[in-house]
């Protein structure tokens, strides 16, 4: 059944072209880059807030506005990373080839067989989910990462109202990092974790998408991924 | 004992203590404890009647700020009532007694009133070396600690040093010193934090023990909730300019003459659980921030560490690291992309390579965009 999944359209023709990102892949992918640019910026923003208005205080809100989108856009993120978790199980099988197979032997020759690509600047197979490496860096940086951030941001957010329902579900994190000043420090230092993600992610796809000339970029929009005939490099662990 | 232990109130008469002056004591504590008017009775019976709860209180490795504080308790004009609402029947410092005596005081307490007499400790134990680096008439303070704690009901750990171990405690802490909750297992203790902490917060903490029989409520550091339930940020004054965003950028610009926020100075009041920004201190007179000093955290653990306090985040606490945040992140940030030009740059050249030497034969691969 897998196998028919990849084979070439049945008509003997060489290129095929197959859904692989299915609707809450794609909503969640461009929710969670639209809100870490913003988190980010506007993290920065609280961080170091740079405008000075003149005047009164009452004619003003610049900082508490900064801070109000850093809360939506939590939200958001947050919002976007339940529904990703939720399809994780409940969709198709290219929803679940970024998970790192670290126990099966395929998925580390795909490693290696995929850093050295890389490396050597070749171009290797087409894959239709997320090859090994990619699959690793967004379990790395996006997942764990993104979960820190969330929850770690719900801590400090529940700094506001003592015994609301964010202090119960998350304050605890704040005794655990030594109190709210280190978490806030670690808040802040794993913002800049998404920009080292950010520069390679964006290089690679751009690179990818030329090598392969597979439609990858569009993948992330359309949903669709094509490939050519003895072209894929088959994802095995997601069978 | 001999006879009915006396009670606070029978102890201020004693002292000249007027009724009136008794009464309006009993109204701010109640309203310092946060709670409604209609507990002042509630509050006046307790000093009547209870007797007052035997007190030991023993300094460790200290600097006495915190009963320099105790004793400055701001409302009654008389500081008798401080003094007086608890019986302190042993503190190594305040008391009349010396020596020998002293130290039968306190094991006399302990025996007679096994099981229920409080412990207050200032200051914290230096653990290192079998706790020789405080020692009082030849015992480890960490013995004592332990030996006297054995058989109290609960213990109030004084200030940030009981606390959170405060600056002994503070990298590299050459001593070993401890704060209390590392020390004592297997009793309640009530953490009471601050470099001081402010002394309507200590005798509030008193008051309520004795009005209700019980121990106040404690968020998750083991603080009591009424005084330590908010941010300092939450009730600061100057909260309207931080929302605007007006912060003061050096002490002496435009926006420190206008009392703007000093975040950006360094304040810590968003991270620091205190009651500076509603009782203030020295009799309500004024608090930190109110002088335009920012908050330093001196209520929150590891406060000396997370230096320097003019600075709005400290260097990451990973040794070998002595960067901040920022610092850190822009490094990576420059090294990744260091790594994706090397990337693109021999890719291009690698290209360019390719093309120049297939230059005779056609061009591959060409049909396949139709995007
Ligand atoms: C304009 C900017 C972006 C473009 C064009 C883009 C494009 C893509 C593409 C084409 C994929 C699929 C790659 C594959 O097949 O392996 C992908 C996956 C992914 N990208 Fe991006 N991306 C962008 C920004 C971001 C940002 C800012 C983040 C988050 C910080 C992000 C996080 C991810 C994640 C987590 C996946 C895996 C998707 C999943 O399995 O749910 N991307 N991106
Ligand atoms: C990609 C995700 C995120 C990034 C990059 C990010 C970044 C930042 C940065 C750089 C700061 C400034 C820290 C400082 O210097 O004090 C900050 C503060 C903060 N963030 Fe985030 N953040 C993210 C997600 C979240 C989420 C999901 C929440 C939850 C609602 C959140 C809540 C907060 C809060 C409450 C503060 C402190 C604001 C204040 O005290 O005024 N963050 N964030
Ligand atoms: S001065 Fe400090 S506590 Fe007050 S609003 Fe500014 S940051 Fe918050
Ligand atoms: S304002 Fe901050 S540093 Fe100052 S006494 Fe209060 S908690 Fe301590």
């Amino acid at each position: 059944m897998a196998n028919s999944a990849y084979r070439p359209l049945e008509t003997g023709c060489n290129y095929g072209r197959k859904y692989v990102w299915e609707l809450p892949v794609r909503v969640s992918h461009w929710v969670n880059a639209v809100s870490v640019t913003m988190l980010f910026a506007t993290g920065l923003y609280i961080s170091d807030p740079i405008l000075a208005p003149n005047g009164e205080p009452y004619q003003h809100f610049v900082m508490g506005r900064a801070r109000q989108m850093h809360f939506l856009f939590g939200y958001l993120l947050l919002f976007s990373f339940l529904l990703r978790v939720y399809w994780f199980y409940a969709g198709n099988n290219y929803a679940r080839s970024g998970f790192p197979r670290v126990w099966k032997a395929c998925w580390w020759k795909d490693v290696r067989g995929q850093g050295l690509q890389y490396l050597r600047l070749e171009r290797g197979h087409v894959h239709l989910g997320h090859n090994a490496i990619a699959g690793l860096t967004y379990t790395i940086f996006v997942i764990f990462l993104g979960w820190f951030q969330i929850l770690s941001g719900l801590a400090l957010y529940s700094e506001s109202n003592p015994g609301g329902f964010w202090d119960k579900m998350v304050g605890w994190l704040i005794p655990l990092f030594g109190g709210s000043f280190t978490l806030r420090m670690w808040h802040h230092t794993a913002a800049w974790g998404f920009v080292v993600f950010v520069i390679p992610h964006l290089y690679i796809v751009l690179y990818d998408d030329r090598q392969y000339k597979n439609g990858l970029i569009s993948s992330m929009l359309a949903g669709f991924k094509f490939y050519e005939r003895n072209d894929l490099d088959h994802d095995r662990w997601i069978s | 004992m001999m006879k009915r232990r006396s009670s606070t109130y029978d102890l201020l008469r004693d002292h000249g203590v007027d009724r009136r002056t008794f009464l309006k004591f009993c109204t701010t504590i109640t309203a310092a404890m946060g709670l409604e008017s209609t507990m002042v009775p509630a509050v006046v019976a307790a000093m009547e009647n209870k007797p007052r709860i035997p007190v030991i209180w023993l300094h460790g490795l200290e600097c006495t700020c915190c009963s320099e504080s105790f004793i400055r308790s701001s409302h009654p004009i008389a500081q008798d009532i401080v003094l007086n609402m608890i019986s302190l029947d042993y503190d190594d410092t305040l008391q009349a007694a010396a020596g020998e005596q002293v130290e039968e005081i306190r094991k006399r307490i302990m025996k007679e009133h096994k099981g229920g007499y409080l412990l207050a400790v200032e200051g914290n134990a230096p653990t290192k070396d079998g706790g020789v680096y405080c020692t009082v008439n030849g015992e480890s303070f960490l013995d004592i600690l332990k030996e006297t704690a054995a058989d109290a009901k609960a213990v109030i750990a004084w200030g940030s040093c009981a606390s959170h171990g405060c600056v002994q405690n503070a990298k590299p802490n050459p001593t070993g010193a401890q704060p209390v909750k590392k020390v004592i297992t297997g009793k309640p203790i009530i953490n009471v934090p601050g470099c001081p902490p402010i002394a309507e917060v200590m005798t509030g903490v008193l008051t309520y023990i004795l009005t209700f029989d019980q121990l106040p409520e404690l968020d998750r550091v083991g603080r009591p909730k009424m005084f330590y339930g908010q941010r300092i940020h939450d009730k600061c004054y100057r909260r309207p300019f931080f929302d605007a965003g007006q912060f003061v950028e050096s002490w002496d610009d435009e926006g420190a003459r206008k009392g703007w926020c000093l975040y950006k100075m360094g304040c810590r009041g968003p991270s620091t659980y205190n009651s500076c920004s509603t009782f203030k201190w020295n009799n309500g007179v004024s608090f930190p921030i109110g002088s335009g000093h920012p908050c330093i955290g001196c209520s929150e653990e590891n406060f000396w560490d997370n230096g320097p306090f003019y600075q709005r985040l400290s260097a990451i606490p990973v040794p070998g690291i002595e960067s901040t945040p920022d610092q850190v992140g822009k490094t990576l940030t420059v090294l990744t992309g260091i790594g994706v030009g090397a990337h693109l740059v021999s890719h291009v050249a690698r290209s360019a390579a390719k093309s120049y030497s297939k230059e005779s034969a056609p061009p591959a691969g060409g049909e396949e965009e139709r995007k």
